[in-house]
């Protein structure tokens, strides 16, 4: 593959900031903002999709206007005068802000959407009552999933109500919210105002159609204005695709392209798709096609590139899995992976009474940029794992700072969302899957899945917590910045609430009433015989004295804590131990930096009470503390106190977090040969030798003992072979050689 | 050629005087003279443990002068003959301004080029672990044919606190930096052992590496972070005996066993062959060959050690 420079336009020499937006062009863009007069008849044949436009933008290349003839190189794809014009055009003019508005949408149009949003920004501060910049500014929130665009949108609506285009946008931001009632009202608000208003039609069309239903009256009426609107299915494609209905996303993608070949943007989605659902060969043609077309946005751009690195990965396939692994790590990472994936499949299959139709695939990226670009096209993503139907895209757990990412918690987490986009054919609300999902990483082991952290803490003291019927805002277009983790949480209690409450069948009754599109309230109001606002105070009530305690204390327990720091610091540990005491469990759930729970140990270890600093990390440990050096110093605890099993299980417990930790395997592996268990010693040692370690022959010394005690002779001569290999005059290793020999 | 090595480094550690100089300078906060101070303390201890005939001098806190250094590099240049070793292992905070590395101290800072004036005038075998920041600053002055030295960073720019002396003397206490398990623990291993782990404690850590350390015994050069065969670094730090783990050295003192021994030397050259001849050879071929000359070796050391 050639390299790949992005072709970028500067808007220099006015400073730009570097920000990472997705692009996704919803509106036919140059009838934006005021439009030289000039232009106007070419936007109209543009806006029909008549093929004459071509010439008359070409037309306008040659007018003394310079903003003019910068709509004209832009209109016959020229960015680069375009550009070049736009910017002597703003020189030329100041004060005024159509053309920089104007500019602004060029950098939309070239993938750009940050330097769009200076543009915007310099319009609005040159006249803070232009509507204009401030439907770009509207545009381009909501190209980055922010709240704020409804407040640009409603803002460019009370300058001028005629801007339609503001109404495109609250339409959009509403139906990205699955508020189908609201988006089909601001989009027929649009018609009202602009009765060719193609975007508000795509929106109303693509309800009909999330909707199942086949034939929307509104692509009739696209088409009769615009017969090569290829728009409309690319707006439908987007929808199809951030609800998760992937296939059915492709679909519009392919329509779009069949009305216009030349619509790069569907083409590069389509790839992106493809590319989510492991279709690699086909999406890569595609995003060389729109690459090599002039298409090359971030997306596509790092999309190529990531394909480009498929070569660096190993793929292990089973009737019912397929697993890709960095080349690097997979003889490490394998035997985890591979156990731990069979197993939720087996429990999930059982749970939900259902059996996936087809293999599981598991991408297992070792950089976590690329795994952000596997799954959004851009990095900046701040997730662990993203399902695509039945693909389950990770980050590696050694991509993470050790303790910080539990990669099985993830993976459990994930093989929900398989089952559960499979069961409803992705006709599920992402309140439901991610809530369904968070509950069964602790279902599967209690030291799982996320804590109460203080951002959810916050939000029930401050009644933050969403509706029911609402709380998928939330996670789209989050209000304040912890807003998605805090949705996170409340849709894991909603279902921890309904499991306890009526049980678990309930929620796989909610599965299959999701299946048949009913909406939220329809499926309370059927499954529990109450209206979503009685479930809504039922809940609240129950998360409320759940949380009572820490919620009501969280305060002193800061105040405190940071008490317990200074004291630590000073080594004053009889004030660690009064205070840490007295204050441990009003926040019971934190273990992380800084716990009372290490606070505690430490103080115990100094003061050389072994058992107390034993019980104090055993009791972080069951919480789900994740640290592996404090998890070690338990096993170390443990495995003193002649608590083997306890050691083995403690250290087992790191092994779901971060695997790449030699000394881990080396002790995980002895106290398994001492506890008599070849079987889990040999898969120590085996991830030992795969580390690769520091001490070859040690390594291989060890994990030819385990063999040899699970009887695998053989392996183990070869085993004791590859550790005299590196050091011939090791002598417990002579020694092993000669037994296995004689044994023979 | 590696058991000859090996019997080299045997016969030096039969004759010779092995003398330990730790220094660990001045830390600037007590945070840093606790932690100097307590690598000091640890290897000093260490070295008593494993090697309790050796010469051993450690100094810190207030002790770790220039004018000590210089004392008892001194005496060290007297007593010590051609065949002895001299290891300095040096902790603490150094600068390096463009020109001059400099060892903080108490009082007086160290330079570079003060210590190599020292240090020549010392017949023994010398290896020199500078493990403070900028350490790297000090390579130039201080390389000379036959001396091993090695740095925690691999420029005096590199300026931050190391961690390298942690995993310095984690090697020099962990039996798997025995790397050929012969009992024997050289400067070159140990360097190997504390450099991957230091380069390992950044990358688990996801921070960006603010030291690289080097090593150089060819006396020329700048140092090489993986000594090998093409760059000429690391032949002799590979004999220099660092520590022995063993009881290898007394066989040689017993007449009887020198025929086992011959035997021994012979059937590790088989094996440095064989491994030699290894990708010409197909896998099955070569491993029941490496099993045969492996029963053996394994069969010779057994009666050795009767």
């Amino acid at each position: 593959m050639p390299a790949r420079t992005l072709r970028q336009l500067w808007r220099t020499p006015m400073a730009c900031r570097v920000e990472t937006l997705s692009t996704l062009a919803l509106i036919a863009v140059p009838l934006l903002a005021q439009i030289p007069a000039a232009v106007e008849p070419c936007e109209q044949l543009r806006h029909h999709g008549d093929a004459r436009a071509t010439a008359c933008y070409e037309n306008l290349t040659h007018a003394k206007d310079l903003a003019v003839q910068a709509e004209g190189y832009w209109g016959i794809g020229n960015y680069k005068s375009a550009n070049d014009l736009f910017r002597d055009a703003v020189k030329a003019k100041p004060k005024d802000p159509a053309p920089l508005v104007r500019w602004g949408y060029l950098y939309i149009d070239h993938w750009q959407p940050s330097i769009a949003s200076d543009c915007f920004s310099d319009a609005a501060a040159l006249d803070d009552k232009y509507g204009p910049a401030f439907v770009g500014l509207a545009q381009v929130a909501a190209d980055g999933y922010s709240a704020k665009a409804i407040e640009f949108a409603r803002r460019a609506l009370g300058l001028d109500p005629r801007l339609y285009h503001a109404q495109e946008v609250l339409a959009r931001v509403a139906l990205e919210d699955n508020n189908e009632g609201k988006a089909a009202e601001e989009a027929k608000k649009a018609l009202d105002i602009s009765p060719d208003a193609l975007d508000a039609m795509a929106i109303l069309a693509t309800i009909d159609w999330l909707a199942d239903k086949k034939d929307s009256p509104w692509l009739a009426k696209i088409l009769k204005i615009n017969p090569h609107y290829g728009e409309a299915y690319d707006i439908a494609g987007h929808y199809f695709v951030i609800n998760r209905r992937y296939e059915e996303g492709i679909a519009f993608y392919r329509k779009a392209l069949e009305l216009d070949p030349n619509l790069q943007k569907a083409r590069s989605a389509l790839g992106l798709n493809l590319m989510r659902l492991g279709r690699e060969d086909e999406a890569r043609s595609l995003m060389e096609q729109a690459w090599n077309a002039g298409y090359q946005s971030d997306e596509t751009k790092n999309t190529l590139m990531l394909m480009d690195k498929y070569k660096d990965f190993d793929t292990f396939r089973t009737p019912t899995t397929v697993l890709r692994l960095g080349k690097k790590e997979a003889a490490l990472l394998r035997p985890y992976f591979q156990a731990e994936l069979d197993r939720a499949l087996a429990t999930y299959e059982k749970k939900y009474k259902y059996k996936l139709p087809g293999p599981v695939q598991l991408e297992v990226y070792p950089e976590h940029p690329d795994f952000e670009v596997r799954t959004m096209g851009m990095p900046g993503l701040g997730a662990l794992g993203v399902t695509f139907d039945s693909v389950v895209a990770m980050d590696s757990p050694n991509s993470r700072k050790p303790g910080t990412f539990h990669w099985d918690s993830t993976l459990w987490h994930e093989l929900s969302h398989v089952y559960v986009l499979n069961m409803t054919k992705s006709r599920v609300p992402r309140w439901f899957t991610e809530g369904l999902a968070v509950y069964e990483e602790t279902a599967a082991s209690p030291d799982w899945g996320d804590r109460l952290d203080p951002d959810a803490i916050e939000a029930i003291r401050t009644k933050k917590l969403l509706s029911i019927s609402d709380i998928d805002r939330g996670f789209i277009h989050p209000a304040y910045p912890a807003q998605v983790i805090v949705s996170y949480f409340q849709a894991g209690k909603i279902c921890n609430f309904i499991e306890q409450k009526w049980g678990y069948d309930k929620l796989i009754a909610m599965v299959h009433d999701y299946a048949e599109l009913k909406p939220t309230p329809e499926v309370i109001e059927l499954e529990f015989k109450m209206k979503p606002e009685e479930f809504d105070r039922q809940f609240l009530s129950w998360i409320e004295a759940q949380t009572k305690r820490t919620v009501d204390g969280f305060d002193e327990w800061k105040k405190t804590v940071k008490r317990i720091s200074e004291y630590a610091k000073e080594k004053q540990w009889d004030d660690v131990i009064r205070e840490g005491v007295r204050v441990r469990d009003l926040y019971a759930e934190y273990v992380e930096a800084a716990s009372v729970y290490e606070f505690l140990a430490d103080a115990y270890m100094a003061k050389g009470e072994k058992d107390k600093q034993m019980a104090e990390l055993a009791r972080y440990s069951k919480i789900g503390g994740r640290n592996p050096v404090t998890l070690k110093q338990l096993a170390q605890l443990q495995s003193d106190a002649g608590q083997k099993r306890e050691a083995a299980a403690t250290l087992e417990r790191i092994n779901l977090i971060y695997p790449k930790d030699e000394d881990l395997h080396k002790r995980l592996g002895a106290l398994y040969l001492d506890l008599n268990n070849p079987t889990a010693a040999v898969r120590e040692f085996t991830a030992l030798v795969a580390m690769p370690p520091i001490d070859p022959a040690g390594a291989h010394y060890e994990l030819a003992r385990a063999l040899k005690l699970a009887n695998r002779i053989e392996e183990a001569k070869d085993e004791v072979l590859s550790s005299l290999e590196a050091a011939p005059n090791f002598k417990p290793a002579q020694r092993l050689l000669l037994e296995l020999n004689v044994k023979q | 050629m590696k058991a000859l090595m090996s019997l080299l480094m045997l016969g030096a550690a039969l004759h010779a005087e092995t003398f330990y100089l730790t220094v660990a300078g001045l830390g600037g906060e007590p945070e840093y003279d606790q932690r100097f101070s307590g690598w000091a303390k640890d290897l000093d201890k260490l070295l008593h443990e494993v090697e309790p005939h050796a010469k051993i001098k450690t100094l810190y806190g207030a002790d770790a002068t220039k004018a000590n250094v210089e004392a008892y590099l001194r005496e060290v240049a007297k007593e010590a003959k051609p065949d002895d070793s001299l290891v300095l292992m040096m902790i603490g905070h150094g600068t390096f301004d463009e020109f001059d590395y400099k060892f903080n101290l108490p009082g007086p800072d160290l330079t570079a080029a003060e210590l190599a004036g020292f240090l020549d005038k010392i017949p023994a075998h010398e290896l020199i672990v500078n493990m403070t920041s900028a350490s790297g600053g000090s390579i130039a002055t201080l390389e000379k044919p036959k001396r091993v030295v090695i740095t925690a960073t691999k420029t005096g720019t590199e300026k931050n606190a190391t961690v390298f002396p942690r995993y310095w003397i984690e090697g020099m206490r962990d039996p798997a930096a025995d790397s050929d398990k012969n009992e024997i623990v050289t400067a070159l291993e140990v360097f190997r052992y504390a450099e991957e782990k230091t380069a390992k404690f950044y990358e688990t850590q996801k921070r960006l590496a603010t030291e690289h350390a080097l090593i150089e015994d060819a006396g020329k050069g700048d140092g090489v972070k993986v000594p090998s065969a093409e760059n000429g670094e690391g032949l002799i730090a590979g004999r220099f005996a660092l520590l022995h783990l063993g009881a290898s050295a007394a066989q040689i003192r017993d007449p009887a066993k020198l025929m086992l021994l011959k035997k021994k030397e012979e059937l590790e050259a088989s094996i440095d062959d064989l491994k030699y001849r290894k990708a010409s050879m197909a896998v099955q071929e070569y491993r029941q060959q490496l099993q045969t000359f492996m029963l053996e070796l394994a069969r010779t050391q057994a009666e050795l050690d009767k």
